[in-house]
């Protein structure tokens, strides 16, 4: 079990409440605190406990304060490893929108962690899913985005998947994508959304 | 002139709202998540607002709830979203909307519904 060492130059706050270590396994306990303060110390000392990534995805899912979650995604993005990635995964099948959202920010940040789940997602049964992974390709700056983004607008059949495509498209496109873009419009002919953002991206990408 | 304010993080989406409303004698104003949306209603007076749900920083029952909760605007609201299911309306009539469209919405649903909430004729 990791030690955490107290910081050389700790804030007056940390003085006045941490001890001067804090094991893994005190920390995961004062994660069900009932103190937010105490559960958002936690949250950030975890950090250096990446054993606990599941524990704090469990958390996540039941804390309900805002400033708690924001510091277990910022502990969870900070460990980067496969079993929070895996967890923030999870997390975008939630019912609860804001936590969505909160994880759809917080994968953007690990481009590198994320890449190679992408084609999984972006396949995923749940439409919401898929919409969600496309939302994350908005930040990965890889070179496969554009490609999976032709793939996406060629081959799924929710009008929303490919529609939050079209728009991401619109900004990363290139000549690669205008062929793609016209059956789009042709395959929902009768959905002016489309039409409109499919034009909004030909246009665009015609002018680079 | 009726003034709307669309809340949405697509600014594609927000570009083909407008275009609409704007198309139908409406003036309208734009904010990309529930946190500018707030501090544009603290600011001016809305007749409607047209919000999604998934936004960064606040979402759309977010920002309803702060608008109706803390009694910043009791103007109509339509939540509009990617999600057909029940629960989600349910929630978002909850939440303070007043009408709830799927997206994509198509140029009639949306005139219609704006009409209905701020009382004009159809």
């Amino acid at each position: 079990m990791a030690f955490i060492k107290k910081q050389a130059q700790p804030s007056t706050e940390q003085t006045q409440s941490t001890p001067e270590t804090r094991d893994c396994q005190s920390l995961l306990k004062q994660l069900s605190s009932s103190d937010s303060t105490e559960r958002r110390w936690a949250a950030r000392d975890l950090v250096e406990c990446p054993e606990c990534a599941n524990a704090l995805m469990q958390r996540l899912k039941i804390e309900t304060e805002n400033s708690v979650r924001e510091v277990i995604l910022t502990t969870l993005t900070r460990m980067g490893d496969p079993v929070a990635i895996a967890g923030m995964v999870d997390c975008l099948r939630s019912e609860d929108a804001a936590l969505r959202n909160e994880v759809v920010e917080a994968m953007k940040q690990l481009p590198l962690e994320v890449a190679p789940m992408m084609l999984g997602l972006l396949a995923d049964p749940d439409p919401d899913v898929r919409i969600f992974a496309v939302n994350v390709l908005e930040s990965l700056c890889h070179p496969e985005v554009e490609s999976w983004l032709i793939s996406v607008i060629t081959d799924d059949a929710h009008v929303n998947v490919c529609a939050t495509a079209v728009d991401l498209l619109g900004e990363v496109g290139s000549s690669n994508a205008i062929q793609t873009l016209e059956q789009l419009k042709a395959r929902f002919s009768e959905e002016p959304y489309i039409q409109f953002a499919a034009d909004l991206a030909l246009r665009r990408i015609n002018e680079n | 002139m009726k003034r709307i304010l669309i809340v949405d993080d697509a600014a594609t989406v927000r570009m083909y709202h407008r275009n609409i409303l704007e198309s139908a004698g409406y003036s309208v104003d734009e904010a990309m998540n529930g946190i500018e949306a707030i501090e544009k209603a603290l600011q001016e007076a809305f007749d409607l607002y047209i919000v999604d749900v998934n936004m960064p920083k606040l979402d759309g029952y977010g920002f309803l709830r702060e608008l109706r909760g803390e009694n910043i605007s009791q103007v109509p609201a339509i939540m509009v979203s990617t999600e057909a299911a029940e629960n989600d309306q349910t929630a978002a009539y909850r939440a303070g909307a007043n009408g709830y469209l799927v997206k994509p919405v198509k140029p009639v649903q949306l005139l219609t519904h704006v009409r209905l909430l701020i009382g004009e004729t159809i």
